[in-house]
């Protein structure tokens, strides 16, 4: 029961601040919101009983991701760029589509009738690693994955830097 | 019948939240709103992921919980070459208007 009002708190602020999301008019208030909707996320992770995902969710995407998006927000000085209008007529279309589709899937899945598991695993820092870098041969392997996105976020820090550097050069070498 | 926490409810704001993650994603025209909703569509997704998790038996409910990490990585990335992406085109064209991206308008 308390499960449950817990549960309730959290998805109405999640669902709400991703609602502020979609109708603020400032970049910055948008990531703002969403800083509010991943923290509410974490919670909800942390009462499902996988508290690392819910860790990691706050270091990475609160912490990382969006301070990242809103760094480059200032940077730009997007907010000067207030002229863009928020919608347009393709609007009027994609929203009654994605709410219907939405509406859809929900009533497929309510008939389904899936339950929660009495014996399903606590996600604790623990039993996350010892899964994670369980390099025996029988084991599942997810360390392969996790070298793997090693070399990702190698790849694209690369990309990023090379994408961004070149245009300042040119701009230094027109200033002289 | 006693008020529960089902793990339906999961799955149904994991739905709300993609949906309005899509909806952002498709029918703002600033360019960080659509990076944004992407960014809420794969929170979506991870919430999926743990509670389709949950309703597995004992083993085989860690794989749910152990893909979401590598999510929120690839998210990483993503959010890392985009955003560059936006600066190099901000720097052209002085606008984040996704309209006035498109060069290859029909």
């Amino acid at each position: 029961m308390l499960a449950l009002i817990y549960f309730i708190i959290l998805g109405v602020i999640a669902v709400g601040s991703a609602l502020c999301v979609l109708l603020s008019k400032h970049p910055l208030y948008g990531a703002l919101s969403l800083v509010v909707s991943m923290l509410s996320l974490a919670g909800i992770y942390g009462l499902l009983g996988s508290p690392f995902i819910g860790v990691v969710q706050i270091m990475v995407y609160a912490g990382a991701i969006i301070m990242l998006l809103t760094f480059v927000i200032m940077v730009l000085n997007a907010g000067r760029d207030s002229k863009t209008p928020r919608f347009d007529k393709v609007s009027l279309f994609v929203i009654p589509a994605a709410i219907v589709l939405a509406g859809l899937v929900g009533f497929v899945m309510v008939r389904s009738g899936i339950a929660f598991d009495a014996t399903t695993l606590r996600g604790s820092v623990k039993l996350t690693s010892e899964t994670l870098f369980n390099t025996a041969q029988e084991g599942p392997g997810y360390f392969v994955l996790f070298e793997v996105i090693g070399l990702l976020l190698l790849s694209s820090m690369g990309a990023a830097v090379l994408m961004a550097k070149k245009r300042l050069g040119t701009d230094n070498e027109e200033e002289k | 019948m006693e008020m529960e926490l089902q793990a339906m409810y999961v799955q149904i704001l994991a739905l709300v939240i993609f949906a309005i993650g899509i909806i952002v994603a498709v029918s703002r025209r600033n360019v960080f709103f659509v990076l944004m909703g992407v960014e809420l569509a794969l929170n979506a997704v991870n919430l999926s992921f743990v509670g389709f998790a949950k309703t597995l038996p004992a083993d085989l409910s860690i794989a749910g919980q152990i893909v979401p990490l590598f999510t929120i990585a690839v998210a990483a990335a993503e959010a890392c070459v985009g955003l560059a992406m936006v600066i190099m085109i901000f720097r052209n064209r002085e606008s984040v208007d996704s309209n006035d991206f498109s060069n290859l308008k029909g």
